[in-house]
């Protein structure tokens, strides 16, 4: 997967229905400040050209207005007026684009982390990081937790951002409209590598989805390659396992980082840093830190060898 | 500001003047206590904030004692009624001035003690700042509005001490109007903290 | 107070604040409760942190440059964007804001000193002391690097265990302790301390502004002094308010800051709305239009700023009703302040126009402020917040405000009323030089950064990633202007210098101008007035010069 190849970044790109409400919206208020802004540059122009003291000027003072109260009243009742129009205009898309949960179940769980993202399916039991999946065409419901600090989770492309706040658990609803590779950055500061903590969206034909969920809900497949298997050694005996969590090894049920079961289904590795291949996997086993720096998984000092036979232990996980 | 001297007379008032006639040093303490008002308003909020989310209104029901605090606060009640007095002598250029100054920093002091006594007990149960919300909420109101009638304390010492030098270092009237103002505001917020920590929960 | 009529020539005037008998030696400026010397130590200070708070966004600029640039490291850049913001906001903005603010008010209002000439000082101190102390984090283990407004958990103690958060909050702590001392002192020099005849009508704009402004400081710092003490005593006591963990809350703390941080931009936006409703009229030989609307509208401003701290929390779905409320302020608060521009303008129209550095910028003012307050707009539309909001447009929109809008009405401040405080002109040629490149770094610093924010770049980020359409291209750009502009700060602050050895002498009143300042000698004596005026009208100067008028009767050119 080539993140080059995302669909185009903005967020005049409507690639869910909420976005396209987003849009027409700011097409609209857009429209009126541009409006407004060359009103306010035509005029300083004009004053510019006519009223500049002439060189020949007598010294005496021009005509002093005091003021006009209809001119006032004017320029304070038109944008009254436009206020009270987008003021409505506000409420009608608030209401539309988030409308009550009620007591509807999130299909999807988005966990902030310092500095990736964890996407729990709950309807299916699945949990994966840093690459979300959505079928197109559905409305999900979203709701966006922080582990730790605050985070906010933008898919540019779906129009609306949404904090995660810890201890707040929030809300949106995310209707995907074309299939396609959608980028986003954790948009609320949250340290050291906030600027990589990026988001990997792939809105996906249904049937597609289903294979993918199906896929994410099995456990891995166990390859016997005799360098896989050292490397699940390893892996369970090494300190990988006091963080993270594949599912059917009994060792490793940590939840601090991400979660690999399925990692080699994955594009990129360290959300986004590096494309997911075994050398890739290697080396940012031996030093997350060059990729990633400050990241908070340490240099497991692994020597070649081993850090080769956990990327292919890894990499088989699909 | 440079050649002061008080041996001048000020100049009388011009016919179009059109300025507040409040003197400054007074409206200066109002406007001080406005800010403060906003400081304490805010620490209030926030111990409302947890009072009901996080429970610490009960905790407050199973920790404080009402009936003691009560009467260490009706000490700092009537401390502003003495205060009051002691004003109304001053202004009489009675002697009584003194002793009233006098028993309002007494009742001050008790206050004070009052709730001194009431954190080591807290401590002794071991609930501090650090333990939980209700910790850290009540032991920052209650400890910002204790330090706030220690520096009242501390003007009414001064002001006692200008009265007691005598006529030649008089204390004005405004000085001692803005020393008694910041004592009452002391004591209002006293009344906003004790019925939101200590009265609250009897309503529910 | 001295009563000037017993001493009628006990200072002889002077025309350069060197020659100023009382202000000899370093002494004399250390040790002053002087207005006019606290004024512009104030405003040298802020000057000088500007400097600072300049280069620091100059090394952000570099570290954008490029796609996956490593010029410093993501540590440090946190720390410079964070010191950055902090200076730019508390070391320049309210310095520079109150620095105006003592220096013009007893001149406009035709008073000898402010009505606690000690606390003004008391105030000033406070401000370098608490500015140095975060400065120190440097040296004490590192700088803050939450960012200006710190949110937590990332500021607690877990997040961020150097020091230098804890000197961020002290330092701010102290500073707003002197703010709050320096806004008690202007409400009471404005309210108590007017000539005869000056109503509260026939004040400067620029004072009334400074009075709102006032009321603002005073009743909003304290929100900041109430969440910094929380988060102190978090990081310090180990209390739990912002510790989401044990049931407390990271929400409480936004609400606080905003609290205090809404107003705070009308803080810092005022004075530089004073400036231009003084500098334009002057310079177009009109009365204001409309005063008593812009007054008017400034009361609303004022009231309103208080109810609209939300519209920075849209993104954190807090439900319908809790948002929409602040939205519909936020709209709303567009009202007075579009009232503002289009009476700016209407001032203009049908004047006389000189194209002074001070108008120049006044005019860039405009414009500028103006975009920056219809991006503002579209962030109170809570759906295009959504979009929006801590992405790069958000950080155009707030630098065209406070750059494009108060440093650029500040400045014209400078160029206008410099005059009157050194006692000689600013040097126009250089001005206009300093005019045209910080308009050009200006706009093409920022003005890109409103795309980068559609094509989704966040805020705050130390990189990006290659690839990504368009950001290289416009962050190189926006990189590119940015050394434009410091090198216009630059090439200001070298104005200064040079024109307070080399400009020519400028003498009491050298713009012609209306309002009670140009009565004084240039620079004015120690005491401000030889003798207090009696105004009877908005342009004293004005009903002098033509025995009445002041207020646009009965004049005919």
């Amino acid at each position: 997967m080539d993140l080059k190849n995302a669909d185009f970044t903005s967020i005049f790109n409507v690639a869910t229905a909420q976005n396209k409400l987003l849009v027409d919206l700011h097409w609209f208020t857009l429209g009126i400040c541009l409006v407004i802004a060359f009103v306010v540059t035509g005029l300083m122009v004009a004053i510019i050209a006519k009223f500049r003291t002439p060189e020949n000027d007598d010294g005496s003072e021009p005509k002093q207005i005091h003021g006009n109260t209809r001119l006032e009243i004017i320029w304070t009742a038109i944008p009254m007026l436009i206020v009270t129009v987008l003021g409505v205009l506000t409420a009608v898309t608030m209401i539309m684009v988030n409308p009550a949960v009620g007591t509807k179940k999130p299909d999807v769980i988005v966990v902030g982390h310092q500095w990736w993202w964890e996407y729990q399916y709950p309807k299916y039991g699945v949990t994966t990081a840093n690459e979300l999946y959505l079928p197109v065409g559905e409305n999900a419901l979203f709701e966006i937790r922080a582990a730790d600090v605050v985070h906010s989770f933008w898919v540019v492309a779906f129009g609306q951002k949404m904090d995660a706040i810890p201890g707040h658990p929030t809300n949106m609803f995310v209707h995907p409209t074309k299939t396609g590779l959608f980028l986003g950055t954790c948009s609320e500061y949250c340290g050291a590598q906030h600027g990589l903590m990026r988001i990997i969206a792939h809105v996906v034909s249904k049937p597609e989805f289903d294979d993918w969920i199906k896929q994410q809900a099995a456990l891995p497949q166990q390859s016997t390659d005799p360098a896989a298997v050292k490397g699940k050694e390893l892996f369970n005996s090494a300190t990988c396992v006091q963080c993270h969590r594949i599912a059917g090894d009994a060792e490793a049920t940590a939840r601090i980082g991400p979660d690999l079961t399925h990692i080699a289904t994955r594009g990129t590795l360290g959300a986004g840093v590096l494309e997911n291949t075994t050398d890739n996997l290697a080396k940012w086993m031996q030093n997350p830190q060059q990729f990633k720096p400050g990241c908070n998984m340490p240099n497991m000092r692994l020597t070649n060898e081993e850090a080769h036979d956990i990327a292919v232990y890894l990499e088989n996980l699909k | 500001m440079h050649n002061h001297s008080t041996a001048v007379a000020p100049p009388p008032p011009h016919p179009l003047d059109s300025n507040l006639k409040m003197n400054r040093n007074i409206m200066g303490m109002l406007l001080f206590i406005g800010s403060e008002s906003m400081f304490f308003l805010l620490l209030i909020l926030a111990y409302v904030n947890f009072h009901n989310q996080y429970g610490t209104g009960s905790m407050a029901a199973w920790h404080l004692d009402v009936f003691k605090t009560g009467m260490f606060s009706i000490a700092l009640f009537s401390s502003s009624f003495t205060l009051w007095l002691a004003e109304k002598a001053h202004a009489k250029n009675s002697g009584m001035a003194i002793v009233w100054m006098l028993v309002t920093i007494g009742l001050g002091a008790v206050f004070i003690a009052g709730q001194a006594l009431e954190y080591t007990e807290l401590i002794k149960e071991n609930l501090t700042i650090s333990r939980d919300l209700f910790g850290t909420t009540f032991f920052t109101l209650t400890g910002f509005h204790g330090f706030h009638v220690i520096v009242g304390l501390i003007l009414l010492c001064v002001a006692l001490w200008v009265m007691a030098r005598g006529k030649e270092h008089e204390i004005t009237e405004a000085g001692l109007t803005c020393v008694s103002l910041y004592w009452h505001f002391v004591d209002v917020v006293w009344v906003a903290v004790f019925s939101v920590v200590y009265l609250w929960r009897f309503v529910q | 107070m001295t009563d000037s009529a017993l001493h009628p020539h006990s200072h002889k005037p002077v025309n350069w604040l060197r020659d100023v008998p009382e202000y000899q030696g370093i002494l004399s400026w250390l040790t002053s409760i002087d207005h006019k010397q606290l004024g512009i130590l104030y405003i040298l200070s802020a000057f000088a942190f500007l400097v600072v708070g300049a280069f620091l966004g100059l090394l952000i600029r570099i570290q954008l440059m490029f796609p996956m640039n490593h010029v410093i490291s993501q540590e440090a850049y946190n720390q410079v964007f964070t010191v950055h913001g902090t200076t730019m906001v508390f070391f320049v903005g309210m310095p520079l804001l109150f620095g105006f603010a003592v220096y013009l008010t007893p001149l406009m209002i035709g008073a000898r000193d402010m009505a606690f000439p000690r606390l003004n000082s008391f105030g000033y101190w406070v401000y370098v002391f608490g500015a140095i102390m975060m400065f120190f984090s440097f040296l004490a283990g590192g700088a803050p690097a939450a960012g200006w407004f710190a949110y937590p958990p990332l500021s607690e103690k877990g997040y961020l265990f150097n020091s230098g958060q804890n000197y961020w909050a002290l330092s701010l702590f102290v500073t707003g302790i002197g703010s709050v001392a320096t806004g008690v002192n202007l409400v009471v020099t404005i309210l108590t301390m007017r000539a005869p005849g000056m109503t509260l009508k026939r004040v400067p704009l620029f004072v009334w502004m400074i009075l709102m402004d006032a009321f603002l400081v005073i009743f909003s710092l304290p929100a900041l002094n109430a969440a910094l003490v929380m988060i102190l005593f978090d990081r310090i006591l180990n209390t739990h308010f912002f510790d989401a963990t044990v049931g407390g809350s990271p929400l409480l703390w936004q609400h606080f800051f905003w609290f205090f941080g809404h107003p705070e931009v009308y803080i810092l936006i005022l004075p530089g709305w004073g400036a231009i409703s003084e500098i334009i009229p002057v310079f177009s030989r009109k009365l204001l239009f409309g005063a008593g609307v812009m007054a008017a509208s400034t009361v609303a401003i004022t009231f309103l700023s208080f109810g609209v701290w939300v519209h920075h929390m849209f993104a954190t779905g807090l439900g319908f009703a809790p948002l929409y409320i602040f939205a519909v302020t936020s709209l709303l608060i567009a009202v007075p302040t579009g009232i503002k521009v289009w009476s700016w303008l209407a001032t203009m129209w049908g004047g006389k126009l000189k194209f002074t550095t001070a108008m120049l910028h006044s005019m860039a003012f405009l414009i500028q402020f103006t975009i920056g307050g219809l991006s503002g707009v579209m962030f109170a539309v809570i759906p295009l917040d959504w979009q929006l909001t801590d992405s790069y447009f958000v950080v155009a929109h707030f630098h065209y405000v406070l750059v494009g809008g108060m440093l650029f009405s500040l400045i014209a401040g400078v160029y206008y009323w410099y005059p009157k405080a050194t006692g000689r002109m600013m040097s126009e040629t250089l001005g206009k030089w300093q005019f045209w490149l910080m308009t050009v770094g200006f706009n093409g610093t920022f003005f890109v950064l409103h795309i980068l924010g559609i094509l989704g770049m966040p805020r705050r980020v130390y990189t990006y990633p290659l690839g990504m359409p368009g950001w290289a291209e416009l962050n190189f750009f926006s990189s590119c202007c940015s050394f434009i502009l410091v090198f216009s700060i630059l090439l200001f602050v070298y104005n200064l210098i040079w024109s307070f050895y080399h400009g020519q002498i400028a003498g009491p009143n050298p713009w012609n101008a209306w309002t009670l300042e140009w009565l004084c000698e240039s620079p004015p004596i120690a005491e401000n007035f030889e003798r207090v005026p009696v105004v009877r009208s908005r342009r004293p100067l004005w009903d002098l010069q033509f025995g009445s008028g002041g207020d646009g009767e009965n004049y005919h050119a």
